[in-house]
């Protein structure tokens, strides 16, 4: 069964890009254009990773972080932006990986498989 | 009845106290533009003026890390010169300013061999030999040197600059430590060191120290306000280059891919070029910020300028489902800035306006003649959710917006012009309500005219 990949980007042509490359590689992707659309789109179905922008219209990517280590400890986040700085801001530290946006799709695609393919760990959940 | 004395605008009788000439001159150095150059050459003037102390002859050092360096020697080098110098500041009218200024001329002679002498000394403050004049200096003592003939810790090369037997070495003190150091004498008249007149030169020595040490931390402050617009405006176009970049790259990849339909290649060529246009678009705005330039700019008429804009196909393409209503005063005088910017404030309202309003929303634009106050207005008013007041004090703050893909540029785009051209922006409106961008252009004479 195809691994869920849920891709919480603004930018409508990096949507497109996202989805058919990860697609390509095998993953079942959804795209949502903000935190809240991510939400509504977790409460419907289970995913497997999600990968999110920073700075986006409505919460932040930060925000949606911290949301979706209270709903789902165990699932993987990637912060995927523009921004190197906010590497050093604390709130992205509980993200499972960091990748600056570049003109090449390698790095997300690599952290992506390493993440996904990582043995799963039944973590309790945090108490909202 | 009342009296209206300007700050600085007399000076004292010539029989008034050292003191108060003292204080009167150096607190008029306070009141020119801040400059660490002028306001020495303010403290120099006093110590060798005859409003203020009298000295003959000033040397300045500045302390340049573990250096102290020769700067600058005030003062003339030969009796004819100073009874000519003497005589010409003596006269009735002359004041604080004209010795300043007249000490600026002497220090930018081409041959001011004094200066030149001075240039060449430097002394190490951090271990190097206990030499005069830079002990006063490492000791944080004034020095008066009686008898420079029989000084054993002169040093030989300043004994043979100054040439005096007599002179007193002043250093410049701080909270920041040691500025510097004055070296004055009486060269001329020969005069000899009062006690009441090294009093007096050790308080000017304290306003110095203090003036280059506020003169230092405010560059200091300076540099490092520049290097953080530098760091947030590098920060900010990082980030916009990043995202077209992103896109640009990953859809070019996909092209390379020997699978891909001709079909996807069409279109990506086609997204490709749209974020190409955006990073010109990017690179367009900042590079146009920076340089509002409005010398004396021709009378424009507004009206032909704001239809154009309404009928581009940027604003034709967006105003779909929206209205545009358009109001212009018959008689409408030209106003006074380039036209090239008039086109681009208006736009950059008028593209707010429409990108703010709802589907069935309207956006008028309205050019009023102001006769009371020499302007024309023109205004901009839509009927979106308005501007919410957490974020109202900053609508003109480089890169700050509240658009999706906003730069945050736009609205300081239209304050810099409308500061250029001698007018002024204004709002009105808040959360919840449309809001009205309000420009007043001032009215100039008929198009044409140069």
């Amino acid at each position: 069964m195809k691994k869920k990949i849920l891709v919480v980007e603004d930018e409508k042509a990096l949507c497109l890009l996202y989805k058919e490359v990860l697609t390509e590689d095998g993953y079942d992707v959804t795209t949502v254009p903000g935190a809240e659309a991510a939400l509504e789109a977790m409460a419907k179905e289970r995913f497997d990773l999600i990968v999110t922008d920073i700075r986006m219209p409505g919460p932040s990517g930060i925000d949606l972080v911290t949301r979706v280590l209270c709903r789902q400890p165990d699932i993987p986040v990637i912060i995927n932006t523009a921004y190197q700085s906010y590497k050093n801001d604390f709130q992205t530290w509980a993200a499972d990986a960091y990748v600056v946006k570049s003109s090449s799709l390698e790095e997300l695609k690599s952290k992506i498989k390493e993440l996904i393919e990582r043995p799963h760990v039944p973590t309790q959940k945090r108490p909202d | 009845m009342i009296e209206i004395i300007n700050f600085g605008g007399q000076d004292f009788e010539k029989d008034a106290s050292k003191e108060l000439m003292l204080l009167s001159f150096i607190s008029q150095s306070f009141v020119q533009p801040f400059s660490l150059e002028d306001n020495l050459l303010a403290i120099l003037s006093a110590l060798t003026s005859g409003s203020g102390l009298g000295f003959n002859r000033a040397m300045l050092f500045l302390v340049e890390g573990p250096i102290l360096r020769g700067r600058m020697w005030l003062g003339p080098r030969s009796t004819e010169e100073a009874l000519y110098i003497w005589q010409t500041l003596s006269k009735p009218g002359v004041g604080y300013a004209e010795i300043i200024e007249h000490n600026r001329s002497l220090l930018n002679r081409p041959e001011d061999d004094l200066s030149r002498r001075v240039r060449r000394l430097a002394y190490d403050l951090s271990g190097g030999p206990e030499r005069i004049p830079s002990l006063a200096a490492v000791r944080r003592n004034i020095i008066l040197v009686r008898d420079a003939g029989h000084e054993p810790f002169l040093d030989e090369e300043f004994r043979d600059i100054i040439g005096q037997d007599e002179f007193l070495c002043i250093p410049l003190l701080s909270r920041d430590g040691v500025m510097g150091e004055v070296i004055l004498d009486n060269a001329i008249t020969r005069a000899a060191i009062e006690p009441r007149d090294v009093k007096l030169a050790s308080l000017c020595g304290l306003v110095a120290g203090n003036v280059i040490a506020l003169s230092r931390m405010h560059r200091r402050v300076t540099d490092m306000e520049r290097m953080a617009a530098m760091g947030e405006l590098a920060a900010f176009i990082t980030h916009e280059l990043r995202n077209p970049l992103a896109a640009v790259g990953g859809f070019l990849e996909q092209m390379a891919d020997p699978r891909a339909t001709d079909r996807k290649k069409k279109r990506n060529l086609r997204i490709i070029r749209g974020e190409v246009k955006r990073l010109e678009d990017i690179l367009y705005k900042v590079a146009h910020i920076s340089r509002v330039d409005m010398a004396q700019p021709p009378p424009c008429d507004l009206e032909p300028i704001v239809r154009s804009i309404l009928s581009e196909p940027d604003v034709r393409r967006k105003k779909r489902q929206r209205t545009i209503v358009l109001e212009v005063e018959p008689g409408l005088p030209p106003v006074l800035c380039d036209p090239v910017y008039v086109a681009g404030v208006a736009r950059n309202l008028v593209d707010n306006a429409l990108d703010v309003s709802p589907e069935g929303g309207t956006v008028r634009v309205r050019c009023v003649h102001l006769q009371a106050e020499r302007s024309v207005l023109l205004s901009v008013e839509d009927s979106g959710p308005g501007i919410p007041p957490a974020v109202q004090d900053r609508i003109f703050t480089p890169f700050f917006s509240t658009k999706e893909n906003g730069l945050g540029l736009g609205l300081l785009f239209v304050k810099r012009v409308m500061e250029a051209c001698g007018g002024r922006v204004e709002w009105e409106g808040g959360e919840g309500r449309g809001s009205v961008f309000k420009l007043y252009f001032p009215a100039g004479g008929k198009t044409g005219e140069t």
